[in-house]
Order: structure tokens, then sequence, then C-alpha cells
């Protein structure tokens, strides 16, 4: 006994009532779990609608069935088409349908989980456009940012700052915090 | 409609107000003391400091018929001043806990009051005559992070507490001996303490920052960081609530709310400026702001001469100064509390913020 490094030893596992020993579950919500298989069937159901011109439906249909229990690939299955939907809707058109969008039963949901979309798009392009532009200099330095200019990830960006403004616009600062707040992430 | 009056108290935050029954007293929690100021005129003077914590109080609550004041800091102690010829003598009350206190209120009853924390659980503390000893009982069970605001249900017994995992509970706090027997509501019929008769939680999950029941107590409302409110109607003990009203808002998130009668919320929060909302169980929507927009004074717009704006021009590269808020408060709103009711609805009500004011606003 004398041996033990009392100071190593991990009390919390040893306490009841330490947050170490409950389910954090109980903390989150609770998504029903998705397998990929799902989602891919789902996407091809949206690209379809897509390929029929119903970018309207195909968005709404999207932003319903985003799939909160799904591991990392169903995910990004999903947010590509999302980004997909999302590229193929003109400038002009964005203001109305997200206000169409809004104005429906679950509105505000719908938009909040577009607002989760186009976060993650934005983490996504950047982190891809950084590895792909990094320039190692003489001086030591790497220039990281692209200047976006017919770069693949810059034009994504664009479309996807143009539609946060116009997010904002509509659902207001409370859409980017409830993005923040919420647990079911995309 | 009389225009809000402003009390500019100081230049730093007020984590917690409350004023006396007679209005006159005005306990605002500064650092860590409590500064009690007295009105003169349309004025508050600064007349008392209750010096005794040694970190920040977050909580301070004037028992309107007793006059008792009690207060709890991040030193994990609360204290019950009571006023005597020498001045305000403190007594301590030890809560037994091993995080801050966060928040306290008095029960209506004044005979006991009830204290978040951060140690995952709620002090209940009563008054025990024979020890001459404030004892404090905990709540304890499903609460699994810190409890950032308490609420009293009218019949002193139902305790209403918000939490940072999500959860808006709500308790029996009976203690025998110091209650009577409640009657039985839609939130339960037999209370023994620690009862846990309601537990909701939002789509998010997003921490609740204020929780208050409807003045006859029949309705709970919870306010969350996910800019949304919650209206809940239980429909009998242990049955599923009859409706849950959740609205979503376009705003920041609301700290703080209150109900002003059974239809009306005011709620406050990170957007400094209240807000009026309206419903029943069929649906709640925000009515609008308590601030009159374009109110003379405000924007305050003297005509300027042409040098003056150049030199302005000059001087910050803009005309006009935009480093100050549209809205009265010039950040976040704490704290909500009623100042004047009659006829069962709240006519004024006090809120104070990060910004050191203290205004009172007529609805």
């Amino acid at each position: 006994m004398a041996t033990v490094n009392w100071r190593t030893i991990n009390i919390d596992a040893l306490d009841p009532d330490s947050p170490a020993n409950f389910d954090l579950n109980s903390l989150t919500p609770a998504v029903a779990p998705v397998s990929t298989t799902d989602v891919q069937t789902l996407a091809g159901q949206i690209r379809q609608l897509l390929r029929g011109g119903d970018n309207e439906g195909a968005l709404q249909s999207a932003l319903e069935n985003s799939p909160y229990g799904a591991d990392e690939r169903g995910k990004d299955v999903h947010l590509a088409v999302v980004i997909e939907i999302l590229q193929s809707i003109r400038q002009s058109e964005m203001s109305p349908i997200l206000s169409r969008i809004y104005s429906a039963p679950g509105g505000t949901e719908a938009l909040d989980v577009l607002m989760k979309y186009i976060y993650k798009g934005m983490a996504q392009s950047s982190s891809a456009s950084t590895t792909r532009n990094i320039t190692p200099q003489a001086t030591g330095f790497s220039q990281i940012h692209s200047r976006g200019g017919g770069e693949g990830g810059g034009q994504a960006m664009s479309v996807l700052l143009s539609w946060h403004e116009k997010l904002v616009e509509i659902a207001g600062p409370g859409s980017i915090v409830r993005v923040m707040t919420d647990r079911r992430t995309v | 409609m009389a225009p809000p009056e402003v009390h500019h108290l100081f230049h730093h935050p007020i984590a917690d107000h409350s004023f006396s029954a007679d209005r006159q007293t005005l306990a605002v929690a500064r650092e860590s003391n409590v500064d009690l100021y007295q009105r003169a005129g349309g004025k508050f003077q600064l007349k008392d400091e209750l010096k005794g914590h040694d970190k920040t109080v977050t909580g301070v609550d004037i028992a309107p018929n007793t006059g008792k004041i009690v207060t709890c800091s991040q030193d994990r102690n609360a204290y019950v001043w009571e006023p005597s010829p020498q001045g305000w003598k403190p007594t301590l009350v030890l809560l037994r806990i091993n995080r801050a206190a966060t928040f306290v209120r008095w029960a209506p009853s004044e005979t006991k009051f009830a204290v978040g924390s951060g140690a995952r659980l709620i002090p209940v503390c009563y008054f025990e005559e024979e020890d001459n000893w404030w004892v404090s009982k905990h709540l304890k069970k499903p609460i699994r992070s810190t409890i950032t605001t308490v609420a009293w249900h009218p019949n002193s017994v139902l305790l209403a507490a918000g939490s940072t995992d999500g959860h808006a509970r709500v308790f029996s706090s009976f203690i025998k001996g110091v209650d009577s027997r409640p009657e039985p509501s839609a939130w339960g019929e037999r209370l023994p303490f620690n009862t846990v008769c309601g537990e909701f939680l939002n789509n998010t999950a997003g921490w609740i920052h204020s929780v208050a029941f409807s003045p006859n107590g029949n309705a709970l409302a919870f306010a969350a960081h996910d800019s949304s409110l919650t209206v809940v109607y239980p429909s009998a003990p242990d049955q599923p609530p009859r409706a849950i009203v959740s609205i979503s808002t376009q705003l920041l998130p609301f700290m703080s709310l209150i109900w002003s009668n059974e239809s009306e919320i005011i709620a406050a929060g990170y957007d400094c400026e209240a807000y009026r909302l309206q419903g029943s169980e069929q649906g709640w929507q925000l009515a609008g702001s308590l601030e009159s927009k374009g109110r003379p004074g405000v924007q305050d717009q003297r005509e300027e001469s042409a040098l003056n704006m150049f030199r302005q021009m000059d001087l910050k590269g803009k005309v006009t100064d935009d480093t100050k808020l549209k809205t009265i408060h010039q950040n976040t709103i704490n704290t909500i509390r009623s100042f004047e009711e009659g006829g069962g609805t709240v006519r004024k009500i006090s809120t104070s913020g990060v910004d050191g004011r203290v205004v009172v606003w007529t609805l």
C-alpha cells in the first residue's frame, strides 16, 4: 500500500456522485441512429428532385431529414448533398426560398439545420483549401490562404457566405446561437 | 406610458438586484459586496455596504415582509442579514457545497430560501429555532450540472430550477415543521422532499438561464441559451404535460424572465432590451420590445455645424458617434424583477444588467 502514489489516483472514479460516473447521454437530446446506407438512399432521392429542377423541394427534404444519428461518413454524404443543392440555387432565388421555408410550420428548425450545414461546409472547404495551398516560401513563411479566384474552395465559400448573409437576414442571430448551443450536430 | 426610470449606479456589472417591499431600499450585488441604496427624491444614494463575502456575490434577495436580506457568493457561503440597532447583522449559513453558489431566492413564505450551486445540488435552507441556526437540506437527485437559476411556486413548496445540463426541473422542497401541507395541484399530490414533479429538456439541450412559475403556479416558463422560451402546462401528477409550447426567437438568448400575468411574459437578455411575449396553451409569440423606438432624446441628433462635421471626420473618421446602443441598457440584462403589482398583474418591473444600471419600466 505504501508504494501506491496517491496523487495519481483518479478520485473522480471513486466518488459515486462524480460526473465521471454517470452516462453523459442523459444530457443530450435523444437521436435515433441512422445507417449510412439509409443516408445514401435519401441522398439519391434528393438528387432525383434536384435533377427534376425542384431545387426548393430538394432543399426542404434535405433539411427535414438531417441524419443526426448517422456516423461521420453518413453525415459527410448528407453534407455533400446539401452543398450541391445550395450551389444549384441562384442568388436571386435565395431570399424568397428562405422566407417560404421560414413561414412554413417547423420553419425555424429547418433554417437552423441549414445554418449548421453552412458552417460545416465552411469548415470543410477552408480545411480542404489550406492543405492544397500551402506553398512554402524561402522566407520560411507559408502562404496559407488562397485568393479564392478560380479556386474550387473559394467559390464554394462565396456561395456559403451569401447564403449565410441571406439566412441571418431572415432567421436572425438567434439561429447562429442555436447552432452553437445545439448538441445535435450535422 | 411613463418613460422608464433609469438609475446608473456605477460602472460595474450588477449580478443581481432586489428592492425592499416599500421600494425605498435597493440592494445590488457589486463584486464581493452588496451595496444598499436609499431612495432620495428621484435618485438612489449609497447608504450602506454589506461586507462579508470574499468572492463575487452572485445573488441577493430581500424578503418583502421580514426585511431580511439573503446573499450568496462564489465563496460557497450564504449570509442572512438582519437589521439591528448596530447595523446589519450577518448570520453565516453553512450550505455544505464544494462549488460556487450561483443564485438565491427566498420562498414566498420567507421561512426558507433556495440556493443554486455549481456542486450539482440545491441547498434549501430553513431556520432551526432550537439550535438558533440555519440548516441546509440538499436537493440532489437527478441534477447533472450547475444550477443557474431557481424560482419558487406560490405555495412555497415547489421549486423550479434551471441547469446547465439543459433541463428545467420542478422539485418538492417540503420540510416537515416548516411548511404546511400544500394543496394538491397539477404538479403533484404527495410531495415528500426531493420529489421530482417535472423534468423538461429542449430539443437543443441548451443551458437554462431562467425559470419562472406563472402567477397561479399552474404553468412553468423557462428560457435557454438556444434563444428559445418554453412554457409547460402540466396536466396531472405523473402524466405527461398538457402542452409544451416552445418558441425559437430570432433574438439573442434571454437571461431572465417574469410573468406579468397569466398570458404575458417579459424576458430580457443579451439583446440589452426587454421583450414582451404573449400567448396561452395554444401558442406563444413575441409581441415586441418594451422600448419605444425613436423616443425623444434617444437619438439626440444635434444640428452639427459644417466645421464641426469636418472636424469629427478628421479626428475620428466618422461623423456620428456610434459607440452607444440605441437601447437604455448598454449591456446584457441579467435580472428582471417585479416592481409594482396590482389586481393580479405586474404594472412595473425593474431590470439590472452588466452596464451597472437599474431601470424601472412601466408596462
